[in-house]
Formats: structure tokens, sequence, C-alpha cells
């Protein structure tokens, strides 16, 4: 399994690359047929070790959207577009959080990304939004060395991971959660008496953010020339 | 039952990583590590409800609001600095701010 690991990886890479904003439409065209064929092959490979009790169609397609949505994410040339598939993935990860029974996690997510972060995130990409394609969106940069970069790690990961899980493999599974699988409760409880104090500093560190945000973003910019004739 | 979510956070984290390295535009950028997160929390979560051994617990879904705590915060901060560098410059073309590089 390594060996067929490894290859269907490096046709991932190879197919990213292809599709990377600042080539061709034909040849991003035959990245995007590279990548899915890559996607199946490892959809193939994850499906066969999900173990048939469990619910593996949904994993199977909450993956597939999770990674479709990423890829998108990264080769998109509108800066909107990729915010919203960004979303599209939330919602993916979201699905697999409700499969791990992390069902609070899940929603929380939802609100908090979905609903807060992307939307500034959309609310920023408005306020500098340019009437024609931007270069910097229409070429990338470096694209060899950072596929390579990535997809190395990315063999170095999946190496270390099946190494790790070798052992773990022959014990049982545990079983389920029988009673309040990741309800607030189940969640709350632990993060108000065994982690109370991470909660303070965390809230703490969100006030900091909150502030520091307000007076970097309400900072008068001073030009260029203004600030060489200060000199 | 583990590993094929370990492997699909690991492949998030590094299509992440690969387009905070490549994309050129900030916004992007910072988008791009909101992606490295998600596969973190998958990661996290899929630990805590499958563990190497014991019964599952509900640690990694506390340490996984942690880390979206940490992600706003860091949402925040960075999109005040990317208003702040557009106001600067005109563009988001992170090859632009170059302020900081000795020249």
């Amino acid at each position: 399994m390594p060996t067929l690991l490894i290859a269907i990886l490096t046709l991932g890479a190879v197919g990213l690359f292809l599709a990377m904003p600042g080539g061709r439409a034909d040849t991003r065209r035959v990245g995007w047929v590279v990548l899915a064929a890559a996607g199946a092959v490892l959809l193939a490979l994850l499906l066969r070790l999900v173990p048939g009790a469990d619910p593996r169609g949904l994993f199977a397609g909450f993956a597939l959207v999770a990674v479709f949505a990423a890829l998108r994410v990264i080769t998109h040339g509108k800066p909107v577009y990729s915010a919203l598939y960004f979303i599209l993935l939330i919602f993916a990860v979201t699905g697999l959080l409700v499969l791990l029974e992390a069902t609070f996690l899940s929603m929380a997510l939802v609100i908090i990304y979905a609903g807060a972060i992307l939307v500034t995130y959309v609310f920023v990409i408005m306020l500098a939004q340019q009437s024609r394609p931007a270069p910097y969106d229409v070429k990338s940069r470096e694209p060899v060395w950072g596929c390579l970069a990535g997809f190395l790690l990315l063999i170095l990961l999946a190496r270390q991971i099946e190494l790790f899980l070798v052992p773990a493999q022959r014990t049982p599974l545990p079983a389920p959660i029988a009673e309040a699988p990741g309800t607030i409760e189940a969640v709350g409880v632990p993060l108000l008496t065994e982690y109370v104090v991470a909660i303070q500093i965390i809230g703490l560190l969100l006030l900091a953010a909150l502030v520091g945000a307000i007076a970097i973003a309400r900072r008068r910019p001073t030009t260029r020339a203004e600030s060489e004739g200060d000199e | 039952m583990l590993l094929p979510y370990l492997l699909l956070g690991a492949i998030l984290f590094v299509l992440g990583l690969i387009g905070f390295v490549t994309r050129r535009n900030l916004i992007i950028m910072f988008l791009c590590t909101e992606m490295m997160f998600q596969g973190i929390i998958l990661n996290l979560v899929a630990f805590g409800r499958y563990p190497l051994k014991g019964a599952p617990t509900f640690d990694g879904q506390v340490f996984a609001l942690f880390l979206i705590a940490v992600a706003a915060a860091e949402a925040a901060l960075a999109l005040a600095l990317v208003v702040l560098l557009y106001r600067y410059q005109g563009t988001l073309d992170a090859n632009a701010y170059r302020m900081l590089k000795d020249e």
C-alpha cells in the first residue's frame, strides 16, 4: 500500500500543479482530469480502510466534497469564489464531525466559521474588489516548489500515520459513546471544570485580539511621500 | 477508522499550506491558514473519538473549540492588517509589501 499511496499523491501533486492559476486553460483542464483520477483512487483506498458497519458512504461523500472544495479554494482565480468554496469546505467538515459524534462542535463550527469569520472575509474582499481580475490572482507564485514541498510533506505525514497506526489497528475499536454523544453538556462540563483556566485565558486572548484589531484598523495611513518627507 | 480521518486531515492541512505558499492574494493566503485549521480540527476530534487506547473522551472536542477561538482571533487581527496594508498600497499583492525588507 505505501507505494500505491505515494503514486497517488504524486499524481495529485502533478494535477494540482497543472490546475494552479497561471497556466493555460487547456492545461488547467488536464490538471483537473488528473486530480479527479487521483481523487477517485484515493477515495477507493480510503473506503477499503473504513469498516463496513460505519457509514462509509457518508464519509466518502463528505471527504470528496471537502477535498474538492479545498482544491477550488486554492485554484480559483476570483477571491469571492474562493471564500464561497471555503464555506462549502466548512459544511463538509461539519458533516464529518457529525459522523465523529461531535454534534455541538459541528454546529459551533457552522455558526462561527460560516456565519462570522467568512462574512468578515467576504466583506474585506468586497472592500478591496477590483473591476477586472487582478494580476496577483491570475498568476501564482512558484507553483512547482509549492506543490513539491507540500506533497513531500503529505507523503511523509501519510507514512507516519500508517506506521503509527499499525500497532493500534490490532486493538479493538472503542464502542460508540452511548449517552449524550458530543452534546453541549458533554463538551461544556469539562470546559468549565477541568479547563476553566484555559477558557479564561482564551477569553482574554479574544479581548486582546479585538482591541488590537480595532487599534490597527483605525490607524491613519501616511503615504510614502509624506513619510519620506519626514525623514 | 482513525486512519481515513487522519489522512483527510493531513490532505486539508497540506492543501492549505500549498495555497499559502503559492497564492499571492493576501486574503486568500489567510483563508488558506483557516483551511489548515480545518484539517487540525478534524484530527483532534478523530483522536478524541477513536483514541489509541482507553475510552473515547471529549478532550479533542474541547481542544477544537479552543482552536476555533484562536482562529477567530487570528482572522480578526489578520484582516485588520490586510485592510491597513490595502489602504497604504492599494493592492492585495503580497509582493507589494516589502517595507520590512532591508534593501
